[in-house]
């Protein structure tokens, strides 16, 4: 037990993770060549708009469901959401934000371009704290929008094109279909004007999304409404991240290495659940710390994964170091 | 006693605004006096206009002040009613000089009060509809309840009315436990008070500077008496049912005012009023039994129906709820009534929640009116105002949202209370869902009537208090039968989509949303001709033969509607797949026999998951029953999405007896009276390409404009027979398709536009952001001073 704790926690994450969200990509966005099909209340941004997709989004259904006539959606229709809404809670609950940080496509497609950017040899950018503190609202207003414009649609009050709003401004739209080789969301609807004006907002997010994803590590993720979705539930979830505040010796180190440039990481000492709505609990925070135990991811108040000096010393390849220095 | 204190930034009596109106003595003491004013006015107006114009009083008492204002302010501000109540106001006086004895321990009892509710009004009203509705009616009710109010107080001390007898008296006190509003003291003043003078000026005899630590604010009714007599008192902005996630001394007769009201209006009207109006009335139980009993007890004037809808709904209720926590308590090891009464407070939101739906649903469709009118008719002026909203407005439907929340919210009460009690943690989720049996009641309850009404429909005959269906109803009688014409021969016959003598196009072309799952949707095409003048008629009576060839390849016979008026066919679409509807007939006339084949087809499809396109299926195919027929020759790449676009092909195959025909003609006429005609090749195949005829302004453009088109072939062939006794020379093959085609994406959608959109986007901002990282890391420049100088 002992060994199989310490091969975890002195595993190289970064390997583990790479190909662990190889995999998923390919699972959601290849998935409907290998007749796989893991239904449509994924919580990721595996897009809809994809049709080889392996499990779809679910911003897409829920958007149409809401959008349904409201005395059809209060009357016994909404047991279909409730049932869309509980699968997609049994899905999160399992993995809490980790599926942000190792199974959304379209996270690791910024991964990627990140990579790309490190290749390359050019230096991140990142945000102050107080441009941060706002920017970080803006998910909030992408969920209300996922659930308000589609209930106006219901009402009457809206037009049909408010029906999946979000969908035509999410950089997912455009982006994952390419992947199976679809270009047809590449395109401005000049239906209605809103259409016109949605279409043209989606195109110039997903211009930003490539281009701010190149220069800033997951730029997309602070303004993700799934991750808002996430955090409202994030409680209930069974895999949670940890601190233990009083091994915590404040280095930083977490916090230099968060791409979501969580200040909470390194800061609080205090609460005992360290996930914030920003968190992708990509558990980098973890690898970092040279700390026993003062970081440490649970699964139903189990260590899975906790900060190990000896971990932080293997990953550092200290050793290497060591023999360079004689 | 304190002169001044500090107050915190959550106190109500701090906020500008509010405070004057919670605390300033003088404003709530003039409120209450006009409130007491408009009480005995409407009284009095009640007792002279007895006649049905007068809608003063009824407004005053079934507009206002029950049910908007009390389930408005009950969950939200508490009991701030209480605080203004003309009972309350004089009673306070009439208590001040009256005989102030102790109240008979009888007497003290809580259960009176919710047992005059229950039964001795709603159990009335059932029994009774439309006894109180009457302005005479409701001004005895409540004369006498001020009567019965003025001698209790006069009597006893300690408003004794307010606690025991009141009607709404355990009502208000148990359902202001939701709301964000608490009365308090400053624990700072408290502990060095002697005085209490918040106790004295209490003319409830309570102790306000215990309401923290108790965390109930027990019978405080919210006069604010206190708060003038020591600036201790405070009035604070807290959680919502933040009191419910604690321990405090519970009330048994609280927990079952909110069963009984639960049962007495929430699921009495769902029974009664909701599943009433349904087609299924009939067969409820309550209905059932109401009829059975009819043989043996002459009910007279009582409503049956309404009674045993009570009676059911309160047996129904009580028992989901005592099993439920039965079980729970087993589960739980413990005492029976500890879990009951502990846990039953989470039943709290449910009634009330679910009311204020209603109630402003009530108010914006009539309410407003009701109010406006009536109290222009109290004060001697006439006025006509439109209600705010009209029954069938889809917006109104929102407020269906608070059902869910007091759901959500009862559950959430519940599992906060469930963590209070000491046992094992396994216990406690295994008796969660049993001790939520009411909840759970109450959502299927919803749930049930919504079902009822998608299966059954509404009654034609809707419930006497809800007349807006009644007109509705009123208005399709009217609509006279047109006169019908019988087609010629020379006339082509099609399925049209759409009722060509029905005044409004019906909502989806028949076509039932498919909305609930388990539900079979079902279409309705009507038969038609086009005249001479190019108007659609539709067929009085049909003698051809009607087959439907579902998806899964079965043909049958399909039948026509059987109401006088247009004739319809309507047919059920379990699966997902083509359907097509065939007319055939057969007739001689000139020697020639006339075989006339209409089709229609329609792809069904739900948009499930689990849909298998299958190819076989999904082809076009004919039935045998059918001689002539037309079919849309299917493409490689087809899916359940298919549709057709102007610009592409259509390519459509002729069968003459199950085999492809050569030489037959094919005609394809659009709505805007473009036509080609083809003839088809030796496989039987002719094709079409769509042409792009729909042109409106860009800001009037609809990418879902269905350009209706009509597939018409012909073949003549020259053999002679017999059909019905009658000699014929030559056969006359007709058949027609309707279908339409949607504008070509190309229309509407510019690639080209996009990429450079996005491009450029990349770009700029690739650009900025190069500038921006290039100025911000400017090279250290050292600054050198010359020290000669």
């Amino acid at each position: 037990m002992k060994r199989i704790r310490d091969f975890i926690n002195r595993a190289d994450i970064r390997r583990f993770r790479f190909w662990l969200q190889l995999f998923f990509f390919v699972l959601f966005i290849y998935g409907g060549y290998f007749a796989i099909n893991l239904g449509n209340s994924i919580p990721v941004f595996s897009c809809g708009y994809d049709r080889q997709v392996g499990g779809m989004c679910y911003f897409l259904p829920l958007q149409h469901q809401l959008a349904r006539p409201l005395d059809v959606l209060f009357s016994a229709a909404s047991i279909s959401v409730l049932i869309g809404f509980i699968t997609f809670l049994l899905w999160f609950v399992v993995f809490n934000k980790a599926w942000c940080g190792y199974a959304c496509p379209l996270g690791t497609m910024q991964d990627w371009l990140t990579g790309l950017r490190k290749k390359m040899g050019i230096r991140y950018s990142t945000y102050t704290q107080p441009q941060f503190d706002k920017l970080k609202k803006i998910k909030y207003i992408m969920l209300a929008l996922v659930i308000l414009a589609p209930m106006g649609v219901g009402m009457g009050i809206l037009g049909g094109e408010w029906r999946t709003a979000f969908c035509e401004i999410c950089p997912g739209r455009m982006i994952t279909p390419l992947f199976v080789g679809d270009v047809s969301q590449w395109s401005l609807d000049f239906s209605t004007k809103t259409a016109m004006i949605l279409t043209t907002l989606g195109l110039i997010f997903t211009g930003l999304f490539v281009i701010g994803s190149f220069v800033k590590k997951r730029f997309f993720c602070f303004f993700c409404p799934m991750s808002a979705m996430h955090y409202i539930f994030s409680d209930a979830a069974l895999l949670k991240l940890k601190k233990d505040g009083d091994k915590c010796t404040k280095c930083g180190d977490c916090y230099n290495v968060c791409d979501m440039q969580i200040k909470d990481i390194a800061d609080d000492v205090k609460s005992t659940n360290i996930l914030r709505d920003d968190c992708i609990l990509c558990m980098k925070c973890v690898a970092a710390c040279p700390e026993d135990d003062a970081l440490h991811v649970d699964i139903l108040n189990m260590k899975l994964f906790s900060s190990t000096k000896g971990g932080f010393a293997k990953r550092m390849q200290m050793d290497k170091l060591e023999k360079k220095d004689d | 006693m304190v002169n001044f204190i500090k107050r915190d930034k959550d106190d109500i009596y701090a906020k500008p605004l509010l405070g004057v109106l919670f605390k300033n003595q003088k404003f709530l003491t003039i409120l209450k006096i006009a409130i007491s004013m408009l009480f005995l006015y409407a009284l009095y107006f009640g007792f002279t206009h007895t006649g049905k114009e007068n809608t003063f009083t009824t407004a005053v008492f079934w507009g206002i002040f029950w049910s908007l204002f009390m389930v408005l302010t009950l969950p939200t501000f508490g009991r701030i009613f209480c605080g203004i109540c003309p009972h309350g106001f004089m009673g306070k006086y009439i208590t001040k000089y009256g005989l102030k004895k102790t109240m008979p321990k009888w007497l003290q009892n809580r259960y009176i009060g919710v047992f005059l509710l229950v039964f001795g009004w709603w159990g009335v009203y059932y029994m009774f509809p439309n006894l109180f509705r009457t302005p005479l009616g409701t001004a005895i009710l409540f004369a006498v309840m001020t009567l019965i109010a003025f001698i209790v107080y006069f009597l006893y001390k300690d408003m004794s009315y307010c606690k025991y007898i009141c009607p709404i008296g355990t009502l208000t006190r148990a359902y202001s436990k939701l709301s964000f509003t608490w009365l308090g003291t400053y624990k700072s003043a408290c502990n060095d008070c002697r005085t209490f003078e918040c106790a004295t000026a209490c003319p409830y005899n309570l102790k306000p500077f215990t309401f923290d630590n108790r965390n109930s604010m027990t019978d405080c009714t919210l006069c604010m008496d206190c708060s003038s007599a020591c600036e201790a008192v405070s009035f604070k902005y807290k959680n919502p049912s933040f009191s419910l996630f604690s321990k405090f001394q519970v009330l048994k007769a609280e927990v079952w005012a909110f069963i009984l009201i639960l049962a007495s209006i929430s699921i009495t009207m769902s029974f009664h009023h909701g599943i009433g109006r349904s087609n299924a009335a009939g067969d409820m139980i309550w209905s059932k039994t109401a009829e059975f009993l009819k043989h043996y007890i002459d009910f007279g004037a009582i409503d049956p129906i309404g009674l045993f809808a009570f009676v059911y709904a309160l047996i129904f209720t009580i028992l989901a709820a005592v099993i439920g926590m039965f079980i729970a308590a087993k589960i739980l090891k413990k005492d029976f009534n500890t879990v009951f009464y502990d846990l039953g407070y989470s039943y709290a939101p449910l009634f009330i929640l679910g009311s204020i739906a209603h109630s402003f649903e009530m108010f914006f469709l009539k309410g407003y009116e009701h109010i406006a009118e009536g109290f222009a008719y109290g004060f001697g002026f006439t006025l006509d105002v439109a209600p705010l909203a009209n029954r069938g407005d889809g917006w109104l439907h929102v407020f269906d949202l608070l059902k869910w929340v007091a759901i959500i919210w009862a559950l959430i009460i519940l599992y906060k209370r469930v963590k209070l009690l000491d046992v094992s943690r396994l216990r406690k989720i295994a008796a969660f869902p049993f001790a939520a049996s009411l909840i759970i009641f109450f959502l299927a309850v919803n749930m049930y009537v919504g079902y009822i009404f998608k299966t059954y429909g509404k009654a034609s005959n809707g419930h006497a208090s809800h007349g807006g269906v009644e007109r509705v109803n009123k208005k399709s009688e009217k609509q006279d039968l047109p006169t019908f014409i019988k087609p010629e021969f020379s006339d082509t016959i099609y399925f049209s989509e759409i009722n060509p003598t029905a005044e409004k196009k019906s909502y989806g072309g028949g076509h039932s949303h498919g909305g609930a799952r388990g539900r079979v949707a079902t279409k309705e095409v009507w038969p038609v001709f086009e005249d001479a003048e190019g108007k659609k008629n539709c067929l009085g009576a049909l003698e051809a033969k009607l087959y439907l060839l579902d998806a899964n390849l079965n043909t049958k016979e399909a039948t026509v509607s059987k109401d006088a008026g247009c004739k319809s066919v309507t047919f059920e679409m379990p699966d997902n797949g083509y359907y097509n509807l065939f007319y055939v007939n057969k007739d001689v006339k000139d020697n020639t026999l006339y075989i006339t084949t209409a089709k229609y087809e329609f792809l069904r499809f739900n948009h499930s998951n689990y849909a298998i396109y299958d190819k076989k299926k999904m082809d076009a195919h004919t039935i045998k029953e059918a001689p002539f027929d037309i079919l849309r020759v299917r493409e490689d790449d087809e899916t359940f999405f298919h549709a057709l676009y102007s610009g592409k092909k259509l390519r459509v195959k002729v069968v003459l007896e199950e085999e492809a025909i050569e030489g037959a003609d094919v005609t394809l006429s659009t709505k805007t009276l473009w036509s080609k005609t083809l003839k088809t090749d030796k496989n039987g195949v002719a094709t079409f390409t769509l042409i792009e005829d729909y042109f409106p302004n860009w800001n009037e453009f609809n990418k879902r404009y269905k350009n209706e088109f009509l597939l018409s072939a012909s073949y003549v062939k020259d053999v002679s027979g017999v059909d019905n006794e009658r000699q014929y020379q030559k056969i006359n093959y007709s058949a027609t398709y309707p279908s339409y085609y949607y504008p070509n994406e190309r229309g509407y959608k510019s690639y080209a536009y996009g990429l450079s959109a996005a491009v450029l986007i990349m770009i700029i901002s690739g650009f900025v952001i190069y500038m921006y990282r290039t100025r911000r890391e400017k090279p250290f420049k050292e600054v050198r001073f010359d020290e000669e100088n």
